[in-house]
């Protein structure tokens, strides 16, 4: 089978380098994308989904959360750079719905919000959403 | 010559320095600890950012961006990253020393900004020193040093500085960490580096979106992460440099204890012998 690896790095920590990988689907701005081996290279921006890694038949498949970032695509490697990224494993399911209730609360609490700040808690939403979606799975 | 009571006193005192040092030295590992983790689990992503926009910029031809423009301005902003405690070695000092270096060596206009106040205190007076960031923890979040960023920018950005540079301790294990002067703006390639990752990438990159879109977004962003990383590792080597200066100060104080425990045995068995001998002669005086 033909392989690649994917590293998945964050500025917090590094999620995950050198997984083995024979498909690879993407959440890009445009869209979601597959990524085979000997695609060819390049560079998207990220949105806020799923990552899911095919390990094929000897490696396990993996699901991660990733938001606002990139993706560069080069011959047999593959480098995800995220501003946050979790494993399904990883994720709290309780901790998710409780952020989830804080930012929807402070958006329908009538506060007086900046713009700034509605952007900020929408995008918590949205993160929450994701991350419940995920690991309910 | 010492006498007993006055060496029992010294080595009490060196006791309690001992104690102070080793809890130091402990609390300094644990700190160490975390920050090692922390320097070394984001310094990949920053790397691997500067490459990236590099390689995009290097590869895209008839971008500008603000932040790669070269100025030929003669200013310039140097942010020194220090302690804001001591008792850490050689970290400030050495910091200090290459500040100095640079300075001198340089034929620019820099005005200097500080975070942290050991080092400022020592070369304030000496440069032309320009603003002093204090924040209510010791370690800034990263949000309080994207907004330190935005301000240098602004300044670069305006043409009232031509480029912007950060001094800082680079961690590289947990005793050794080097002193270096990095630029931060513009980011700016060499011609070589220019002409490898040509050679490396003899293609280019389909691009979704649009290249000069994905620039916009990513150029801000390295520069506040590069910036970030440089305060990461100022602050792992605080607490490595730190503790290897208490491990220091513990093995003196365990030697000045032993040798000074040593004397006064000494004296005080020099101090038997000699009434020993008074009463042993007395006696024999007496039978004579």
């Amino acid at each position: 089978m033909n392989y690649f690896t994917v590293d998945l790095l964050t500025p917090e920590k590094v999620v995950a380098r050198g997984i083995p990988a024979e498909s690879l689907l993407i959440p890009t701005v445009r869209g979601q994308i597959n990524i085979l081996p000997h695609h060819t290279h390049l560079i998207n921006r990220l949105s806020t989904g799923v990552l899911s890694i095919f390990g094929g038949a000897d490696d396990p498949d993996r699901h991660f959360s990733v938001t606002y970032g990139i993706c560069k695509v080069l011959e047999d490697k593959i480098i995800i750079m995220s501003h946050t990224s979790e494993e399904q494993s990883e994720i709290s399911l309780e901790r998710a719905e409780q952020a989830l209730e804080n930012a929807e609360k402070h958006l329908s609490s009538g506060e007086a919000l900046s713009d700034q700040e509605i952007q900020k808690f929408q995008l918590k939403v949205e993160r929450a959403k994701l991350r419940i979606q995920l690991s309910k799975q | 010559m010492a006498n007993i009571k006055d060496l029992k006193k010294k080595i009490k005192s060196t006791k309690g320095t001992l104690k102070i040092t080793s809890a130091m030295k402990l609390v300094s590992a644990a700190k160490l600890a975390k920050a090692q983790q922390a320097i070394v689990s984001s310094r990949p992503y920053a790397n691997e950012l500067e490459t990236t926009i590099k390689t995009i910029s290097a590869l895209v031809e008839n971008y500008t961006h603000e932040y790669l423009e070269e100025k030929d301005s003669n200013h310039e902003v140097l942010l020194v990253i220090s302690s804001n405690k001591g008792l850490c070695g050689g970290y400030n000092s050495l910091l200090a020393k290459e500040v100095r270096k640079y300075l001198a060596n340089t034929d620019k206009d820099v005005k200097v900004y500080f975070i942290g106040k050991k080092v400022r205190e020592v070369i304030q007076k000496e440069v032309n020193f320009g603003k002093d960031y204090q924040f209510e923890k010791s370690d800034p979040s990263f949000l309080e040093l994207e907004g330190v960023g935005k301000e240098l920018a602004q300044m670069f950005k305006s043409g009232e500085v031509g480029t912007v540079k950060v001094a800082y301790n680079q961690f590289n294990t947990a005793i050794s960490f080097t002193p270096m002067v990095k630029q931060l703006l513009p980011i700016s390639m060499n011609v070589e580096e220019k002409m490898e990752l040509e050679e490396k990438f003899p293609f280019d990159f389909k691009y979704e979106p649009a290249p000069s879109e994905i620039l916009n977004t990513l150029i801000p962003e390295t520069f506040s992460t590069t910036l970030y990383t440089c305060l990461l590792d100022g602050v792992a080597a605080e607490h490595g440099s730190r503790m290897a200066a208490m491990d220091n100060a513990v093995t003196n104080c365990k030697e000045a204890i032993r040798a000074q425990t040593l004397k006064m045995n000494k004296l005080r068995q020099a101090a038997i012998t000699t009434e020993l001998i008074e009463v042993v002669s007395g006696a024999e005086s007496l039978n004579g």
